[in-house]
């Protein structure tokens, strides 16, 4: 083999521009080519009397129709999820507002104590307490004072 | 000239060139498409949205966030399709320029008048209000332009009282 500069970068562009050829180009535009030609866009016509027409049955061209049919999701059906959840937080935004308007007044007229009970567990107190006990056993009250 | 007859041949030497140079890449072309695609492609309809109408801002409660939504989506198509149809008047009186011009001045006046019409209206109901606009926006922008108007001819109103209070005395 006679000594010769790399001709690395030339083999790299012929297999980079083979992969992207085989794998892209020709079947991309193989799939574009049928649809266009033995689908079609279709007519515009007006919506017949008393039908409801699906959501993808509002694009032109084929390629959309499937993309807006199997893989988007229907944008009424967005719509009314997004207003739904407006509502729920709305919902949630009311129920916490007139909380802390019960709890202003409660505070300014200190006439109900109900409210404020809050439950306890006397749980952690316990071990807490037996820690202390079994330390006194142990150590005593011998300290500084 | 004869009556029924065909239209005056065409012997334009330069328009025959031209044309035949058109045809040399469209003749290929129209066969293709008439002959391979044509026959070939399937016809099934697509339509339009119909949106229905829903109660605009001023008929929704303050704190009512989904009719708040509602009117907002709803003004934003209203924006966009008066957009497009400000668009269609003004592309109306531009291809009468591009072919009458140098007389555009006169012959496309109808065009112009309608054209400025539709944008003073454009403009005093969606101008001016910014890159966030809302349908709520729109609503203060119309009373505030009510105020305004009220005000306005109550002052000229009396502004006019004066003047002729000040000319009777004179007399």
């Amino acid at each position: 083999m006679a000594l010769q500069p790399s001709r690395w970068q030339w083999h790299k562009f012929k297999d980079m521009f083979h992969y992207y050829i085989m794998v892209g180009l020709i079947p991309v535009s193989a799939i574009i080519f049928y649809t266009n030609v033995f689908i079609g866009p279709a007519q515009l016509e007006p919506i017949p009397e008393g039908y409801i027409p699906k959501h993808w049955e509002y694009h032109r061209h084929p390629i959309t129709r499937f993309i807006a049919r199997y893989i988007h999701t229907n944008p009424q059906q967005e719509y009314e999820k997004f207003m739904h959840f407006l509502d729920e937080e709305h919902q949630k935004m009311k129920l916490r507002a007139l909380e802390k308007e019960i709890l202003k007044k409660m505070a300014e007229r200190q006439d109900y104590q109900a409210y404020y009970y809050r439950p306890m567990v006397n749980k952690y107190l316990r071990i807490n307490k037996k820690v202390g006990d079994e330390l006194y056993n142990r150590v005593g009250d011998d300290y500084e004072e | 000239m004869v009556q029924g007859d065909q239209p005056p041949q065409d012997d334009n030497l330069f328009r025959a060139f031209a044309h035949a140079l058109y045809t040399t890449v469209d003749a290929p072309v129209t066969w293709f498409r008439e002959k391979v695609v044509e026959p070939n492609q399937k016809k099934y309809p697509w339509y339009h949205r119909q949106y229905r109408r829903v109660p605009t801002i001023d008929q929704c409660y303050s704190d009512d966030p989904v009719c708040d939504f509602e009117a907002n989506t709803q003004f934003k198509r209203d924006r966009a399709v008066d957009s497009e149809i400000l668009s269609i008047l003004r592309m109306r009186y531009e291809d009468c320029m591009m072919y009458e011009s140098p007389d555009h001045l006169t012959i496309c006046k109808p065009f112009w008048e309608k054209y400025k019409d539709a944008e003073e209206a454009w403009f005093i109901k969606y101008g001016d209000l910014g890159a966030y606009a809302d349908a709520r926006k729109a609503f203060m922008k119309q009373k505030h332009r009510m105020v305004w108007e009220k005000h306005t001819l109550i002052y000229e109103l009396e502004l006019q009282q004066e003047i002729k209070d000040h000319r009777d005395m004179k007399t």
